[in-house]
């Protein structure tokens, strides 16, 4: 039992980020064992992701009033991704980032919110997290925490 | 005093000196620079005080009765009620969201409420639709001076990128929508441009060092954050040019937020919007203590507001961040004097 845990602490803690490139260290006590190239794809996947996320983001296709997320969250900025869930005084209640981006969505873009779990919301929710990469959990931190600084470029390797 | 200020007042301050003193943190007060052995002067010229206002970044989209419509014409009425009243008002650009004539048409409209006089720049939202077409059309010049009551008036077009578009054979409409992202990834920095630092080199020659001077653009001319052209890539010519006044303000749009800064003899402020407030970038500021506080994504007026600037006889100007909610800092709450 304590060697189980031991070892799943090892695999997250090896999930390290070094400056700006997602590195994914040993994955070797993974079971059943991932092939490079099954990593790779998985890692490709995850950026796929982020960059539907990225493109959603920064369209105002999802309001109704020209606004996309990106007018006050440039970068990520502001979506705070890493003090969800926490209570929200526009939620009414203890909420997720999700919950959040569709409040969003509804309120101030005047827009149709989206399934929880669409593939656009993960989307938007994979660019978000992926913008605050390195950045500390922090439950509940009540102030506005700016992205990831970005030189040029996306701020992601995009292809 | 600090080391900063001494060296610059001892004038062996160099071009390539002041570039490196990013963000220069000698106090604020024209007054607290006379210790200094009487090496440097304080404006001698007096002026007669007034009060203008500024207002910025509304960013109308053409869709009728849309929000920011609103918020506009709740500052420029707030305006119009400032007693006393303002000679004039400037305006700091993205007038527009998407650069389209109908948006401009309508904030021209709106603009024209004001019970007094108005000049104009534009933002990188009024312009690349059309490369400014629409906006000459209705506003005039890019780029103008004027005096009034013995201080220097300068508004400049900085958001202007080299030709990015033609060889990807991109559409105007295109280009538009590339400038619209705040991180757009292939846009490039903006500045003035050669042709308007000559004209400023020109336009300043003959007006003598003890005048004071308000130069307004849509980006900061400081490096704040370029990512975001939170900056003007020809901001370190700019201050060379005014480099010889004793006191140069600094107002800029673009950044819809709180935000102050001191280069040299340039003191810059920046401006709220009247559509949203854009969040601090992840930068660390000189004066982190003239910031707005965060705002509720539910209250669409937080953050937002107009501007008033009260300048006395001494060039000492008071600086009124009009906002419509309660985001401001005790220590701005009466003003900032700059
Ligand atoms: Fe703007
Ligand atoms: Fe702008």
């Amino acid at each position: 039992m304590r060697k189980v845990r031991k070892t799943s602490f090892t695999a997250v803690a090896s999930v390290i980020v070094v400056s700006g490139a997602l590195i994914i260290t040993s994955m070797a006590q993974a079971k059943p064992p991932r092939s490079e190239t099954q990593v790779a794809q998985e890692r490709a996947a995850l950026m796929t992701a982020v960059a539907k996320g990225d493109d959603l983001w920064h369209s105002a296709k999802l309001g109704n009033n020209g606004l996309a997320c990106a007018n006050c969250h440039p970068d990520g900025s502001a979506s705070n991704v890493h003090t969800w869930p926490k209570f929200q005084t526009n939620l009414g209640k203890v909420g997720t980032l999700r919950e959040m981006i569709n409040w969003c969505i509804a309120v101030p873009m005047q827009g149709r919110i989206l399934e929880s779990d669409s593939e656009e919301m993960i989307a938007m929710e994979a660019y978000a997290t992926f913008t605050h990469r390195g950045v500390a959990i922090a439950p509940a931190k009540d102030e506005q925490h700016g992205a990831v600084p970005v030189k040029s470029g996306p701020g992601y390797p995009r292809h | 005093m600090n080391k900063i200020s001494r060296r610059q007042f001892l004038g062996m301050t160099t071009k390539a000196g002041a570039a490196t003193m990013f963000a220069g943190i000698f106090a604020p007060s024209a007054s607290s620079m006379l210790g200094l052995g009487g090496v440097a002067e304080a404006a001698t010229k007096k002026i007669k005080p007034f009060t203008f206002a500024v207002l910025t970044d509304a960013h109308l989209y053409d869709i009728a009765d849309h929000k920011f419509d609103h918020i506009l014409e709740k500052a420029v009425a707030d305006v119009n009620s400032i007693k006393p009243r303002p000679d004039f008002v400037l305006y700091a650009g993205d007038l527009g969201q998407s650069g389209k004539k109908a948006e401009l048409v309508k904030g021209k409209k709106i603009l024209d409420k004001l019970k007094m006089p108005y000049k104009i720049i534009p933002g990188e939202h009024d312009y690349y639709l059309d490369m400014g077409k629409a906006w000459r059309k209705l506003f005039g010049d890019e780029h103008w001076s004027f005096n009034h009551n013995g201080v220097h008036f300068i508004g400049m077009n900085s958001i202007l990128v080299p030709d990015f578009w033609t060889l990807k054979k991109l559409t105007p409409k295109e280009r538009m929508h590339m400038m619209e992202e705040l991180e757009c990834h292939n846009c490039g920095a903006w500045g003035v441009g050669e042709k308007q630092l000559n004209w400023l080199a020109r336009d300043v020659r003959r007006v003598s060092p003890d005048t004071p001077v308000v130069i307004m653009t849509h980006s900061p001319l400081w490096d704040y954050y370029p990512r975001w052209n939170f900056q003007t890539y020809d901001a370190p010519e700019i201050r060379e040019i005014l480099r010889k006044f004793d006191k140069v303000i600094s107002i800029h749009g673009h950044v819809h937020q709180v935000v102050y800064n001191e280069i040299d003899n340039m003191r810059s402020c920046g401006l709220l919007s009247t559509s949203w407030p854009w969040p601090y970038p992840p930068v660390e500021l000189e004066y982190p203590h003239i910031i707005q506080r965060r705002a509720d994504p539910g209250d669409f007026e937080d953050g937002l507001g107009g501007h008033d600037i009260a300048l006395n006889a001494d060039f000492d100007a008071i600086v009124h961040w009009r906002e419509f909610s309660d985001l401001l800092p005790d220590n701005i709450k009466k003003g900032l004097k700059v």
